[in-house]
């Protein structure tokens, strides 16, 4: 697929976790990758986090977690995403998130979680092959 | 011992590499030796006195203390019963309500334990916030436990009675940003207790520079946060001489990505600036030494350079506070851990999670040889969720038992001292570190280099590097990036023993904790606490006033946490980190 513009993602740090070697680590991975990235630091309500995925127009929303509020702050942000009509974005998630909570946040729309070891390249290789919103042209 | 001249040795190197090492290379077609070997000429100008000296003496190389008690035992010197102490720090615990943890820590007290709690703070807690605030959904009782009011220590302490009483305890709190306001807290609750408070014992980690650059459950901007600390400082060393001021650095540089060097250099200079408030708030440097404390070093499977680093962050501390700030007193120069080496969360994986064991008695074996007890830690499961399962802490604790009783590894203190390899090691170390403690102090500072975000950015660069480098598979993660195929079989653990954390109350505490604050600020006299707060904000606004008997005063009128942490919000401002990537 031809692509005009670079791939924009947003890495957003949802609640009070302070954690951010993740998140820092994957936005400048992405950069390297050729993706446009946004780092939003630390401390992001999930309005703040949507409110600037509209704002920036972002591809991508990808979230990372560490203290175990997971479940609560990356459902409320895919589902403001969807409020706003933002659907289509894609939101993939990184953190300590325990196996067990996986089926729950993909049926809430969260894409792809990549934990602890997941690589740069396989990231970004998830990123190109299965954003929709990319696909559909927009 | 018979001592070879330099030129001696040197003459003898060059004959070796032409004679033996070359055809060897010649045979294996390699360019370079993949196996180093170090001699006198690395560790040239080595001075036993001055580099490594007895244990419990200046430099303190060797180790802080003359002896370890922990470390009888071994060959008949004592009963295992006398010396049980392979853990110098009860475990980090806490979640839920404060009812959730005051069960927990009684459930712990029937199977034995006698220790105080090292407590674990819920994350709006640590940044200044109530459970009722509808900002912070979703966090309340996640971390650790929620504290608003001095009502949810009454509740904790509940399980701290009779000989495990106040004054029989030690408490440790992981808080930073509002340390002094949750330390109030307690206060208050001895007071309310009858105990003096001069007889309270503990240790806050109170290091609040750090969180700016790793961790990040900051508050305040620095100078504001700065005369908070003062504050701990001061009230501490003349009110509560049982109380450790601060637990500096170590671990958590190094998890957010910093290299050893970074690590080392940060935390000494942020120890430097925590010592120079002292000096400034005209307290002699022998009379707050003592009570500064710092959080283990560690953070690699690299087992010779995790041991020189212990080793030089001693020498490092000590030549610190004796040179730099005039000490005189051993006891101000200790670099005091509640642990030792160790390899790091950051060197865990979730794939293959078992051999994390394996990993962790590397970073024991490195804790043992660098004078600490042999903690094997992270347990296994550390990259697997939050909370540990009883089956790995137990098999992290017999790791350090086995490296104690059955490997003998505590027996010698510093066995290390003199291999021409880690002294060489330990002086590199040291001497990179004085070169960026340099750096730091040429651009303005500790609080300098945090708000141009030199040190952010510094940090996030090195995790970087390591990513990419791993990625290349420059370095080896087993089960991660090599050892990965087809033949390798997955290690299934199945955890049967129930963790004594109600995974159902911890559901339930964020609407149960807000219930509980809300009926707290029914029941209490609300125009004291408005007064109280007024009398809080007034006294903020002059820096020279030390804060803690204003917090006291809040805290015994179960003011809530936010309620003063929004007050100082106003006076001081919130720190607005620099964005930088």
């Amino acid at each position: 697929m031809e692509q005009s513009r670079p791939i924009k993602v947003l890495i957003a740090k949802p609640g009070l976790d302070g954690h951010d070697r993740g998140a820092k680590v994957v936005a400048m991975g992405l950069r390297d990758e050729g993706m446009e990235v946004i780092y939003s630091g630390l401390r992001q309500s999930p309005e703040k986090i949507v409110k600037a995925a509209i704002q920036e127009d972002v591809d991508v929303v990808g979230l990372s977690c560490l203290s175990g509020a997971h479940r609560y702050l990356f459902s409320e942000v895919v589902r403001m995403l969807k409020e706003e009509g933002m659907g289509d974005t894609m939101v993939i998630a990184g953190g300590i998130i325990p196996d067990g909570d996986i089926p729950m946040l993909k049926e809430t729309g969260v894409s792809e979680i990549f934990g602890p070891g997941a690589s740069i390249k396989n990231i970004a290789e998830y990123i190109r092959e299965n954003n929709a919103r990319l696909k559909s042209g927009r | 011992m018979k001592i070879l001249s330099t030129e001696k040795i040197k003459e003898k190197k060059a004959a070796w590499e032409e004679k033996t090492l070359k055809p060897a290379l010649e045979k294996f077609k390699m360019k370079e030796s993949a196996t180093k070997f170090y001699t006198p000429l690395d560790a040239e100008g080595f001075d036993f006195m001055e580099n490594v000296g007895f244990p419990g003496q200046y430099p303190f190389t060797a180790g802080i203390y003359a002896v370890y008690p922990y470390a009888a035992g071994t060959r008949g010197g004592g009963s295992i019963q006398s010396a049980p102490g392979l853990r110098r720090a009860g475990r980090y615990s806490g979640y839920g309500t404060p009812e959730d943890t005051r069960d927990y820590y009684k459930h712990m007290a029937e199977m034995g334990a006698k220790m105080g709690p090292n407590l674990a703070m819920d994350l709006p807690t640590q940044c200044g916030y109530d459970s009722d605030n509808p900002l912070i959904r979703g966090e309340v009782g996640k971390v650790g436990v929620s504290i608003d009011t001095l009502r949810d220590f009454e509740v904790i302490y509940e399980a701290f009675q009779g000989d495990r009483n106040l004054d029989r305890i030690a408490s440790n709190f992981t808080i930073n940003g509002p340390a002094n306001i949750i330390m109030s807290m307690y206060i208050a609750l001895a007071e309310k207790r009858g105990i003096p408070i001069e007889k309270l014992k503990g240790t806050p980690q109170n290091d609040i520079l750090k969180e700016f650059i790793a961790r990040g459950t900051y508050i305040y901007p620095p100078k504001a946060s700065l005369r908070m600390f003062r504050d701990s400082l001061a009230f501490f060393t003349k009110h509560l001489p049982g109380m450790n001021v601060t637990s500096i650095g170590g671990y958590h540089i190094r998890e957010a990505g910093a290299t050893r060097e970074q690590d080392l250099a940060f935390s000494m200079a942020i120890g430097m600036v925590y010592l120079q408030c002292g000096v400034d708030a005209g307290l002699d440097i022998d009379d707050f030494a003592p009570k500064f404390t710092f959080n283990a070093f560690g953070g690699s499977m690299e087992l010779f350079k995790e041991v020189a680093f212990q080793r030089a962050a001693r020498r490092m501390w000590a030549k610190i506070v004796r040179d730099k700030f005039g000490s005189k007193k051993s006891r101000s120069q200790l670099l005091r851990q509640p642990g030792g080496a160790h390899i790091g969360r950051i060197s865990t994986t979730k794939q293959r999670p078992l051999n994390n064991l394996t990993r962790s008695i590397v970073g024991a074996v490195a804790s043992a040889l660098s004078g600490a007890s042999p903690n094997a830690s992270p347990p296994f499961d550390e990259p697997l969720g939050l909370g540990w399962s009883l089956e790995a802490i137990q098999l992290s604790e017999d790791a350090g038992r086995i490296l104690q009783y059955e490997a003998m590894l505590t027996e010698v203190m510093d066995p290390l001292a003199g291999s021409y390899y880690v002294e060489h090691l330990t002086d590199e170390i040291e001497e990179a570190v004085w070169k960026e403690l340099e750096k730091i102090n040429s651009m303005g500072g500790v609080v300098a280099a945090i708000e141009n975000g030199y040190m952010e950015r510094e940090i996030a660069r090195s995790a970087y590097e390591r990513q990419r480098r791993v990625e290349k598979c420059e370095d080896l993660v087993v089960g991660l990036n090599c050892f990965t195929g087809e033949s390798e079989i997955d290690v299934a653990i199945n955890g049967v023993v129930p963790h004594p954390y109600d995974p159902l109350k911890r559901e339930e505490a964020e609407e149960t904790q807000i219930a509980n604050i809300k009926e707290v600020k029914r029941v209490r006299d609300s125009r004291t606490v408005s007064r109280l707060l007024q009398e809080l904000k007034e006294a903020a606004g002059k820096e020279d006033v030390n804060l803690f008997p204003f917090f006291i005063e809040c805290a015994r009128a179960y003011t809530t946490e936010q309620e003063m942490c929004d007050v100082l919000r106003e006076v001081f401002g919130e720190y607005e980190p620099p964005v930088n990537l």
